[in-house]
């Protein structure tokens, strides 16, 4: 009786996207939202996740084309064998560079604001090992566990935010509109790849129980991502203001240290674990990604041998940076600059080639 | 498969070199002959195969019988036989017929009669409990079923303590435990298939499923399983769960042991597969989740609402005796900051004249509680008390004194045992207790980060556990149609589904003909 055929439901497709970019109000993406944008960065994300509508669409339809294949089959199918190719090699650069400086910074978070004397290798190890021994376990393992913790980690958030809500000053979040709305749109479209995680979601597509869930699911989890995201972002600002907000780099951790509960001062380290879990499955589904990825550049089909060798090749790299909490600060501003124009023109561009080739005509599935 | 292939070579090399192994050819063959027509012949074959004198309780009878003189011969084992049955409905109704032509099985008052004539098979069924009745000039044996085999009644489960459920628990005698399954399920779908499964025991297993519930696929898989050993004996369940256990070096058990009868028909009614065997005091259920493992069946027995209760204590105490002394090792070395001043305070002023590190302190002392444990377990009934005493005495408050420990490690020492004992399935226990050990080691090696990061290992590890195909966390994730009965139960009334991650026949618990 083979009751799994390695494809994930949409309870945990849903709780797996949730996790991985709701994470990221939690590491340094706040702070560089803060930076061009300040009191009104709390907004961005609500853009972001607005026009993410565009790009997600014509994914969503560019797939439904193809409910059995991946999203790196599609691109050879439309882009012809080479340009395909050549597209996802260019993914995947970017992706494992995504990883390289996330896991980067996610030591840097747990080397600064918790285990100063920790050694960072030893730090990244541990970070990467358990994330690779996740990853290697295969996506359906990714996606329960993702399912068994997110509610936990959910519940503890949102402590956090009452909390900080609670001891906050409501009136920092006016003038509402920052520095104008003009700034707002530009800054929010130049970091609308904080939602990129949609389009490298596109290669676990066929890897869902039904193209239906696929698509139900990603629509689910932008909604909630659209509104997680700001309410989290604003609870920094409400807490801080934005002028001492540009200092910190890490708001979420600062946040947990500056709550108190009751008779308890400092309780960052009831919320720590739960922001670790999440991290160890953000990077588990990335690394998966990333080896799932390689191993169709290379044509190898047991991918999951690849990736505890990926995962220590990536934290050789991550290591490079001697001043990790200046230096990939920048480098992952920029990065979420890079990525944005692929993320919004790709599946546009896979659309367009895909109506011109006149595969759209076979769509069944939206009629 | 490469590495298996060498190690099975290399045993053969080694017993080759030490041990020259007896050839039984001569008794295999004459085993598997067909009886003579001559009792005198027989006779000196079993004789010869039974030891006989030499082996006391194997007894042969011969006598004339009544009616018309024929001789013949009754053997049986003493020990395993009702001797009664033998004397009177027997050897009396043989002697005291007196019609010539009236058959040998219509004489005989017992509860069965077989004929058999493979000598392999005749001894099969006395080694059983039968008593073979040879008839001179007949080339055949009437096996009369009179076993008798001595066991203990039906007591209380020790293990699985209930409030409200029935008290009856499984004992060692197969035959008890199926009507006693019976008995709460009266239904003729209820099927006892017998199989035996070692070679030279001849032990056998009895699979008890629903016929109209159970995958078939999944029934197919667990015969399958059970008829590919080799082996010359299993003695009971408890070896044959490691035997068909697909991972038996996992730390986490993957086939639910019960001995209560009633949690037994619970699962069979739900699609699960039951095994019983003769000289177990229990019953193998499978597949099982980790969920069969965290309930019992109280929860089922109690309210809805002290059902529940039980179960959040339960996991409460299951999180207590993971986390307790390694979140005491860490927040001691690591994370002093998370502590209120005053606590803080009182324990390191309670620390200072203790010479170790707290790491040392609790392995110590969670050492010595399974210490207790262990002794507490195989010591002999009557010094039971004196343990409990030492225990207590020496090692809580000596040792304090002494300054060897610290109190609050005794504190969270004791806590975390106690709430060990919550988790009542032996296997989880045993799990639990040393997973226990190694959030302990990386609590104290990395503080919370540490700990999380074997947590989270470990939960990797648990959902990619499966028990034949199903997935160690069904029906909680992957997601399938079921009662959702997990961390907490529903209201029975609410509970329309059988666990759809069986695939059983019938999936809805309802007749279906009330809507």
């Amino acid at each position: 009786m083979n009751q799994s055929n390695g494809k994930i439901g949409i309870r945990e497709y849903v709780a797996l996207v949730i996790l991985i970019i709701g994470t990221k109000l939690a590491d340094n993406t706040p702070a560089i939202l803060y930076e061009k944008m300040d009191n009104a960065a709390w907004m961005s994300p609500i853009i972001i996740g607005i026009s993410s509508v565009i790009p997600i669409y014509f994914l969503l339809k560019v797939l439904s084309l193809y409910p059995d294949k991946g999203l790196m089959d599609v691109f050879k199918h439309l882009c012809g064998k080479y340009i395909g190719y050549l597209i996802v090699l260019v993914l995947w650069l970017i992706g494992s560079f995504a990883i390289i400086i996330d896991s980067a910074i996610y030591t840097d978070i747990i080397g600064t604001m918790y285990f100063t004397k920790t050694p960072t290798l030893i730090l990244y190890l541990v970070l990467m090992g358990v994330s690779a021994y996740g990853a290697k376990k295969g996506l359906e393992q990714i996606g329960s566990v993702a399912l068994s913790v997110i509610f936990y980690i959910k519940i503890t958030l949102f402590v956090a935010l009452i909390l900080s809500f609670k001891q906050g000053n409501i009136n920092y979040l006016f003038p509402i509109l920052g520095q104008g709305h003009w700034d707002i749109l530009k800054e929010s479209s130049l970091k609308l790849s904080l939602f990129g995680e949609f389009l490298y979601l596109g290669i676990i597509a066929s890897n869902i129980k039904s193209f239906k869930y696929y698509r139900k699911g990603t629509w689910i989890s932008l909604i909630i991502l659209t509104i997680e995201l700001p309410v989290a972002i604003a609870s920094f600002l409400i807490l801080y203001d934005y002028e001492p907000l540009k200092l910190v780099n890490y708001p979420f951790h600062e946040t947990i240290r500056y709550l108190s509960l009751g008779f308890l001062t400092n309780i960052e380290t009831f919320f720590f674990p739960f922001w670790l879990i999440s991290a160890f499955v953000r990077f588990s589904l990335y690394l998966y990604l990333s080896g799932m990825m390689f191993g169709w550049l290379f044509k190898i089909k047991n991918f999951e041998y690849v990736i505890p060798s990926l995962a220590t090749l990536f934290v050789f790299l991550g290591m490079i940076p001697e001043t990790p909490t200046f230096q990939i600060y920048h480098l992952r501003d920029n990065l979420l600059t890079l990525i944005t124009p692929f993320y919004f023109f790709l599946p546009i561009l896979l659309w367009v080639i895909a109506k011109l080739k006149g595969e759209t005509k076979n769509d069944k599935s939206d009629r | 498969m490469f590495k298996k292939r060498i190690n099975k070579l290399m045993d053969k090399m080694k017993m080759d070199e030490q041990y020259s192994e007896q050839s039984s050819l001569k008794d295999i063959n004459l085993k598997e002959q067909f009886i003579d027509s001559s009792l005198e012949k027989n006779m000196e074959t079993f004789q010869f195969i039974y030891s006989i004198p030499t082996n006391t309780d194997v007894k042969i009878r011969s006598f004339k019988m009544g009616g018309f003189p024929k001789k013949v011969a009754i053997l049986y084992i003493s020990s395993i036989i009702d001797t009664k049955i033998i004397e009177d409905n027997v050897i009396k109704a043989l002697q005291q017929n007196n019609d010539p032509s009236s058959k040998i099985e219509n004489i005989i008052s017992a509860e069965s009669v077989t004929i058999l004539q493979k000598i392999e098979d005749i001894l099969k069924v006395i080694n059983k409990g039968n008593a073979a009745l040879f008839v001179d000039g007949e080339a055949e044996a009437y096996l009369i079923g009179a076993a008798n085999f001595q066991g203990r009644s039906i007591e209380k489960p020790e293990n699985e303590v209930s409030l409200k459920g029935p008290k009856e628990g499984f004992n060692e005698k197969a035959m008890t435990n199926i009507s006693l399954i019976r008995k709460k399920i009266k239904n003729e779908n209820l099927v006892v298939e017998a199989t035996t499964i070692s070679k030279r025991s001849k032990n056998e297993l009895y699979i008890l499923y629903i016929k109209d519930i159970v995958n078939n696929e999944l029934l197919q898989n667990v015969k399958e399983k059970i008829n590919s050993f080799d082996i010359d004996s299993i003695q009971n369940l408890s070896v044959l769960e490691q035997l068909i256990d697909e991972r038996p070096k996992s730390l986490f058990p993957t086939i639910l042991y019960t001995e209560r009868p009633d949690r037994a028909s619970h699962y069979l009614e739900d699609g699960f597969i039951v095994l019983l065997m003769e000289n177990s005091p229990g019953s193998l259920v499978l597949p099982a989740t980790f969920w069969s493992f965290y309930h019992s069946s109280d929860d089922r027995y109690l309210r809805f609402l002290y059902g529940n209760f039980t179960r959040f204590i339960r996991i409460l105490a299951l999180f207590i005796t993971l986390f307790t002394s390694a979140i005491y090792v860490a927040v001691t070395n690591f994370h002093a900051e998370m502590v209120p001043p005053d606590l803080l305070l009182a324990i390191s002023a309670n620390r200072e004249k203790v010479p170790f590190p707290s790491f040392i302190e609790v392995l110590m002392m969670e050492t010595a509680f399974e210490l207790i444990r262990e002794a507490g377990l195989r010591v002999p009934n009557p010094i039971g008390p004196t343990i409990g005493i030492v225990g207590a005495l020496i090692l809580g408050q000596a040792a304090v004194q002494a300054n060897i420990v610290s109190p609050i490690v005794v504190i969270v020492v004791a806590l975390g045992g106690l709430s060990s004992f919550a988790v009542g399935d032996v296997s989880m226990n045993f799990a639990i207790r040393l997973s226990r050990f190694f959030i302990i080691v990386s609590s104290g090696l990395f503080g919370i980060y540490g700990m999380t990061a074997i947590f989270t290992m470990a939960l990797f590890y648990i959902v990619s556990l499966k028990s034949f195909g199903v997935p160690y966390l069904a029906p909680m994730t992957p997601r399938y149609i079921s009662s959702q009965d997990t961390i907490f139960r529903k209201i029975i009334k609410n509970e329309n589904f059988r666990p759809g991650y069986l695939q059983p026949k019938d999936i809805e618990k309802k007749a279906g003909d009330t809507k």
